[in-house]
């Protein structure tokens, strides 16, 4: 019984230290930063991976953003061993907002190979952070939403998902849900999502799949496809500017915040400035303790 | 839960594990191998020289006969053609060339790096594993074992349960397979030499130079004398490709006897003037940074100068290696070898003009190591079964190490081959009974001439070895030995000594070869009476043994693989000083641990509770 899994993904700017940089006013610096897969993209195609070691489902994966995204998909297709990868691109799909990206997403997953059972979406982008592209794709396709998970198992018999969700609730402590659903789902990974492999078939085939996923990644042109606005068949009022209902008014910069504490650069060269650390570490440890 | 089941395990993924799944899958038979670390190669380290041997009786299977193309293309680093042992007594050094004991039965015998080598065995035994089924499982420590109805469950602390047909068990010196079934006690101090090494860099043709070997060639100095402070081993000395294994390895017993901290072994080594000279190397020194500046000019300073000594050292390494000039010119950024060095005279003065960076002479080290050797003439297993598990190489407790003949990774890779076709036989039989594969396995150990080689002299060995010797002054043997040996170093008596000698057996024979005379004494003598001065030009900054630990690459786990039994225990409190990683303290008259620092090397391990980390845990070598 087969499974096709689908992930959605983002190209974003590199955060890691070294790759960013910042224009004089504080915003990004979007030409000068290096891109790359975003972090929860990636946890997203490792979810999908989980899926092919375990089930040995089919993964494709799709992607908005200008045709320098190939990069973001080879890097997915490199963790997840995808069989699949489209490339949304069109000038018509600039500026647009969550819901406006959610059409294209929808259109362009009704284009993978077979009918997906299950979609996986990271958690939010490190460049947007609102996490709204996930969920709304989800109530586009008519998928019933998970949001959050940290695991899943799949019965390929009956056709339905049991997954484990992390929900935080301010001001109660973090509890797991657990939840079954029938497929089609659409997953949004929690971050610490981990794929545990305990048996010695698993990590054999974890092992295959991982080496196949190399090989494939040296012959990537041979998986990957761009679709312009067209080719796709969008309908061009639901996507782009057009399709986006959010309107940006302002941009206000987060008011640094008042130091209430003061740093001190201390050389770790120097014994004699260790031994202060030390002295104050010891104050520390010694106000803690209850007398 | 369904058991997953297979025909072979394997557990431990060294050079003999891995001959074993490469063995097994030539013969077309499914073998899962196991290893603790996250992979295979990251927990071994050895001297280490690898031999390819032809014996004059009998049949081994060589390195290069199960991997066919080991000579092109496996990453070992040189081909040992000089072999000379120093004996030493402070300033004077007296050499000998045994490079003909070296050659003795040998194809060859190459200088290797355990993490490098083995990773490479690992890829092209994975290979032909996968295709039936099998391949390597890293990451995964082996807990325990038990049988149902003759098949051999196996639990590890990573995956679920799974049954086996047959287990190959080559999880080393310390190996937790044949403590758990009780297959043979654990090795005791006598039995065993502690061995320790550090790695130093040295560019590939300052070594060429410095030891005059061609690229294709490489030498070992072994060295005995007073840098054994008085202790039955010695030192070593062996050219890696851009890099040299120094280490220092005595019978364990003999540190008992007198302990001494492992790693002062090697640093009274790295302070004879003969090594001094052999390690040194170009240095460069950081001026103070002027503490009245700014913080922040102080950090630039810092960055500055920490980032130029990183691409002067890159450079300089590439400069001085043949492939390293040739990416450099592939590159595209260099025309000749001319602007190679151009380009390193400018960053040199860089270095000065920018940063007052002077230059010096001392030696850089960068990995420290140990490991326990069983020593095969007194702790083989005679019976290397149990139930449906073959025990092979260091975890049977095999190796030959006779004075300057020291092998180990041969006779563990021989061994792999033997306990593969013992199993193989009975795959195809269905029998895996003590009776049908643990006999014949041992019936094919003993034919081995490794065997031979741990049980008695091997008197065309002892003859070249003592021809080598033959300037030795008749009297400091004479004084120093029994007449057994006296008699052996004439021509005329030799083979009749030899004889009586196999006759009295080893038992009785090497406390005498074996000790403080041959090590110690012996060589001082020769040092004092014959040898020549020698002298280096600065004397060494050693690190300690705390910044050799800090150096190190582990995977903490929070929980301890070692248990102590008994804190107040004599022993216990000799390994306070034995300890190679310095893990053990004394505090208020017991002995505790810290298993931080822990590489693994089981010295501690005849009065503690002593496993092996869970998968991935603990250290893992870069180089080994």
């Amino acid at each position: 019984m087969s499974l096709n899994v689908g992930v959605i993904i983002k190209l974003e700017p590199d955060f890691s230290e070294g790759n960013v940089s910042y224009n004089p006013d504080g915003t990004l610096n979007r030409a000068e930063t290096k891109n790359t897969l975003g972090p929860h993209s990636a946890v997203a195609a490792q979810a999908a991976f989980y899926a092919k070691v375990m089930y040995g489902a089919k993964i494709s994966i799709g992607t908005m953003g200008p045709p320098i995204a190939d990069l973001a998909l080879k890097q997915a297709q490199e963790i997840s061993d995808a069989e699949e990868l489209q490339l949304y691109s069109d000038k018509l799909f600039a500026g647009a907002d969550t819901l406006g990206t959610a059409e294209v997403l929808r259109v362009g997953i009704g284009k993978m190979q077979g009918e997906m059972d299950i979609v996986f979406a990271g958690h939010r982008a490190s460049d947007g952070e609102t996490g709204q592209t996930g969920p709304q794709t989800a109530w586009k396709l008519g998928f019933t939403f998970l949001g959050n998970v940290t695991s899943y198992s799949v019965d390929l018999e009956t056709r339905t998902i049991r997954a484990k969700r992390l929900v935080s609730l301010q001001g109660s402590p973090d509890i797991i849900e657990e939840v079954e659903a029938p497929l089609p789902v659409f997953i949004s990974i929690d971050p610490t999502f981990k794929s545990s492999y305990n048996t010695i078939s698993q990590r054999l085939s974890f092992q295959k799949y991982q080496k196949e996923a190399k090989e494939r990644v040296k012959n990537f042109n041979n998986y990957y496809k761009i679709f312009n606005a067209d080719e796709l068949g969008v309908d061009k009022t639901l996507v782009g500017l057009p399709g986006s209902p959010t309107i940006v008014y302002k941009v206000e910069r987060v008011p640094k915040s008042t130091a209430t504490r003061s740093a001190e650069v201390v050389d770790g060269s120097d014994p004699k400035q260790l031994q202060k650390v030390v002295g104050k570490m010891k104050e520390a440890l010694e106000a803690m303790v209850i007398k | 839960m369904i058991l997953e089941k297979y025909d072979v395990a394997i557990i431990g993924g060294g050079s003999a594990g891995l001959a074993a799944l490469r063995q097994l899958s030539k013969l077309g038979k499914q073998a899962i191998l196991l290893e603790a670390g996250t992979k295979v190669g990251s927990k071994n380290i050895s001297g280490g020289i690898l031999y390819s041997k032809k014996p004059k009786k009998g049949q081994v299977t060589n390195v290069d006969e199960l991997y066919e193309n080991f000579l092109e293309d496996a990453p070992f680093e040189r081909k040992i053609t000089k072999y000379i042992l120093h004996s030493t007594s402070k300033d004077k050094e007296y050499s000998m060339d045994l490079t003909e004991a070296h050659d003795y039965q040998a194809n060859f015998g190459c200088s290797v790096l355990m993490t490098k080598l083995n990773s490479w065995f690992a890829h092209q035994a994975v290979e032909s594993a996968e295709k039936i089924g099998g391949g390597i499982i890293p990451g995964v420590h082996v807990k325990s074992i038990t049988w149902n109805e003759g098949k051999a469950i196996i639990q590890t602390d990573e995956l679920d349960e799974f049954e086996v047909k047959a287990i190959i068990a080559a999880d080393g010196v310390n190996s937790e397979v044949a403590e758990m079934v009780e297959a043979r006690s654990k090795f005791n101090p006598t039995q065993l030499y502690q061995g320790v090494k550090v790695i130093v860099k040295l560019p590939e043709e300052i070594i060429e130079e410095r030891f005059g070997v061609s690229s294709d060639e490489g030498a070992a100095h072994l060295f005995a004398g007073d840098i054994t402070l008085n202790h039955i081993g010695g030192g070593f000395l062996y050219t890696n490709r851009d890099t040299l294994s120094l280490g220092a390895v005595y019978h364990y017993d003999s540190l008992i006897r007198n302990p001494i901290e492992p790693y002062a072994l090697i640093d009274v080594l790295i302070k004879n003037p003969l090594v001094s000279e052999f390690v040194r190397d170009v240095i460069p020194i950081k001026k103070e940074i002027d503490k009245s500046l700014p913080q922040e000019e102080q950090l630039r300073i810092r960055f500055g100068v920490a980032k130029l000594i990183k691409t002067w050292k890159e450079f300089r390494e590439s400069s001085l290696s043949p492939s390293g000039r040739q990416s450099l010119i592939n590159s595209g950024k260099y025309k000749t070898n001319e602007s190679i060095q151009e380009r390193l005279s400018i960053i040199e003065k860089q270095m000065a003009e920018k940063f007052d960076v002077t230059f010096g002479t001392d030696y850089v080290e960068t990995e420290y190591g140990a490991k326990l050797v069983p020593d095969g003439k007194r702790c083989k297993m005679e019976k290397p079964f149990f139930k449906n598990i073959l025990f092979v190489g260091d975890a049977a407790g095999r190796g030959v190490f006779v004075g300057p003949r020291i092998e180990g990774l041969n006779v563990g890779i021989d061994d792999g081959v033997r306990a593969a076709n013992a199993v193989a036989r009975s795959l195809d039989k269905n029998d895996f009974s003590e009776s049908f594969m643990g006999e014949y396995y041992s019936q094919l150990i003993e034919e081995s001439p490794y065997t031979l080689d741990m049980k008695q002299i091997d008197k065309d060995y002892l003859k070249i070895f003592l021809d080598a010797a033959k300037d030795v002054p008749k009297d400091i043997i004479g004084s120093r030995y029994g007449p057994i040996l006296k008699m052996m170093s004439s021509g005329t008596f030799r083979g009749i000594a030899v004889k009586f000698a196999n006759i009295l057996g080893y038992d009785k024979l090497l406390p005498m070869i074996e000790s403080e005379n041959t090590y110690v004494k012996v060589p001082i003598q020769l040092a004092e009476r014959l040898g020549a001065t020698v002298s280096s030009t600065y004397s060494p900054t050693i690190p300690s043994i705390a910044d050799r630990i800090a150096k190190l690459n582990y995977n903490d786990d929070h929980h301890s693989h070692i248990k102590v039994l008994n804190s107040e225990s004599e022993f216990m409190k000799k390994i306070v000083t034995l300890c190679p990683a310095k893990c053990y303290s004394e505090e208020g008259g017991k002995v505790v641990i810290q298993h931080e620092g822990c590489v693994d090397c089981g010295t501690c391990s005849q009065e503690t509770e002593w496993k092996h980390p869970r998968g991935e845990k603990g250290i893992h070598y870069q180089y080994g």
